[in-house]
């Protein structure tokens, strides 16, 4: 009994984890540096 | 029915990561470190389910990854550099059979330390890391905590989900972890994104440490009082109210010592007196052997050359004889007896070129945690708040490892090698976040002259 409680309570949270991380798109592309930096002499393009 | 279970977590592990290869990472962090192909008795334990995700987590990252971020470390390279000098030793090893066995997965440890970092791109996924490793070992200390809590506890007697008594399911080594990820659960619950900081986060994360220090008590190894005195002292350092902290702990363990059990209390006195203790007095006798074997082989003797070794202990007993004490000095003889340090493991298996590269990987980590920290600490802008106190807890949970390793062989514990992987991914990831930054110079002051005056 005791086995299947530490089993399942932690299981829960890392299923809800697993659920929330796979909607967030920042786990795989950081925000803050993207777009990526253009490269030095080059103009960055136009709209 | 457990069975059942288990084996719908691993497949939907490996189904998600189809979609975000990234958790074909983090199925391979909760197989290696809950190995539930030891829980379970079917399918998972017929097939190499740990082999599996090692090669999906691989091949997602070279298939699928963008690389461009990704940087190889010197620390790195120091890991490189232990598994190629690990694998010569073992070729020439004094038990040949026997070290074939722990290389089988001492390889495994450090090429996924190697390889963690390089998929630790984003901030979300050094905390998904972070996280799935303190769940997963959760299940193990809740596990343990409340069996201790219940009156199951015992020295070696605590039995974790199965009878088993290797890598975490041993009570030494599982009491040293239990205390090392103390500092990431407290980072979890105040700097978490993926459960943002509420009072569910601090209520579970509150009973988790709970359970990690029930976890000493519940296994009566001697190295968790050890190390839970080196955490509550490292804790002093980020404490707001210091004051209150060590009162609030005198008064824990006072309230605490009389629902210990007597044969807890009656083992951890053996900490002062180890001559009494045989098992502390072997202990002894094997790291000077070792220094002796080193003499002669200064390149180690490859995995488990401690079953070479052949010691003469000397027991210490005291006798009442009606209201005298004598002390009877006795001698047994041991053989094959382990190394129960990490630092005389590293010594006798893989020599002084394998201990000093080993050093090196652990104080190089200290060291970049305390740079990261000392850097980033002063910082109070949005989304710059979390890498200090990370770098702090990765930092303790390090010493706190590195502590419990002077009594525990767990050098080559693959938990730990998570953490260094853990730590290279944030100094890394850092190192490149500084390098983006735009780089605020002081400007020239320039004389401008109107257009009118510069026409004449």
């Amino acid at each position: 009994m005791v086995d299947i409680f530490a089993l399942t309570v932690p299981h829960v949270a890392l299923l809800i984890a697993l659920w929330r991380l796979v909607q967030r798109d920042d786990l795989d592309r950081e925000g803050g540096t993207e777009p990526r930096p253009t490269r030095p002499g080059r103009e960055p393009p136009r709209a | 029915m457990l069975n059942l279970a288990l084996t719908a977590v691993v497949a939907l592990l490996f189904v998600i990561g189809i979609r975000r290869p990234f958790v074909w990472v983090l199925a391979y962090l909760y197989i290696d470190i809950l190995a539930p192909q030891k829980v379970s008795w079917g399918f998972l334990s017929a097939i190499p389910i740990s082999l599996i995700a090692f090669i999906l987590a691989f091949a997602g990252w070279a298939l699928f990854d963008d690389k461009r971020d990704s940087r190889f470390t010197l620390r790195q390279g120091l890991i490189a550099v232990l598994l190629v000098y690990c694998g010569l030793t073992t070729l020439g090893a004094d038990f040949p059979v026997n070290a074939g066995e722990k290389w089988a997965w001492v390889w495994k440890a450090l090429v996924f330390a190697i390889f963690l970092p390089l998929t630790l791109r984003t901030r979300l996924r050094i905390e998904a890391a972070a996280l799935i490793m303190v769940l997963t070992i959760g299940m193990l200390i809740i596990d343990g905590g409340i069996k201790t809590l219940g009156g199951g506890g015992g020295y070696g007697t605590l039995r974790l989900f199965v009878d088993d008594n290797s890598g975490l399911y041993e009570g030494s080594i599982i009491s040293a972890v239990a205390i090392a990820v103390i500092p990431l659960i407290a980072w979890l619950m105040k700097h978490g994104t993926v459960f943002p900081s509420d009072w569910r986060v601090k209520l579970f994360g509150a009973a988790l440490i709970f359970s990690c220090l029930l976890i000493p008590i519940g296994t009566q190894a001697r190295t968790g009082l050890v190390c839970i005195a080196v955490v509550a002292v490292l804790s002093l350092r980020s404490v707001k109210r210091r004051f209150l902290y060590v009162t609030l702990a005198a008064l824990a363990v006072v309230v605490a010592i009389p629902f210990l059990p007597a044969s807890y209390t009656a083992r951890m006195s053996t900490i002062e007196n180890h001559e009494s203790d045989q098992s502390a007095s072997t202990r002894v006798e094997v790291w000077k052997w070792t220094l002796d074997y080193v003499r002669e082989h200064p390149f180690g003797g490859g995995f488990d050359a401690y079953r070479g070794n052949s010691i003469r202990v000397e027991t210490r007993k005291a006798v009442q004889h009606g209201s005298t004490v004598t002390v009877e000095v006795g001698h047994t003889y041991d053989k094959a007896r382990a190394y129960h340090s990490s630092y005389f493991e590293m010594l006798g298996e893989q020599g002084w070129p394998g201990l000093i590269v080993w050093l090196w990987l652990m104080l190089s980590g200290l060291w970049q945690m305390e740079r990261l920290r000392q850097r980033w600490k002063r910082r109070t802008g949005e989304g710059e708040t979390w890498q200090a106190p990370l770098a702090e807890a990765l930092q303790h949970s390090l010493l706190v490892y590195m502590v419990g390793s002077l009594f525990v062989g767990i050098a080559f514990q693959p938990f730990c090698y998570m953490l260094i992987g853990l730590q290279i991914g944030l100094w890394s990831y850092l190192q490149r976040i500084e390098s983006q930054r735009p780089q605020v110079r002081p400007q020239r002051p320039r004389l401008i002259v109107p257009d009118a005056v510069a026409a004449g």
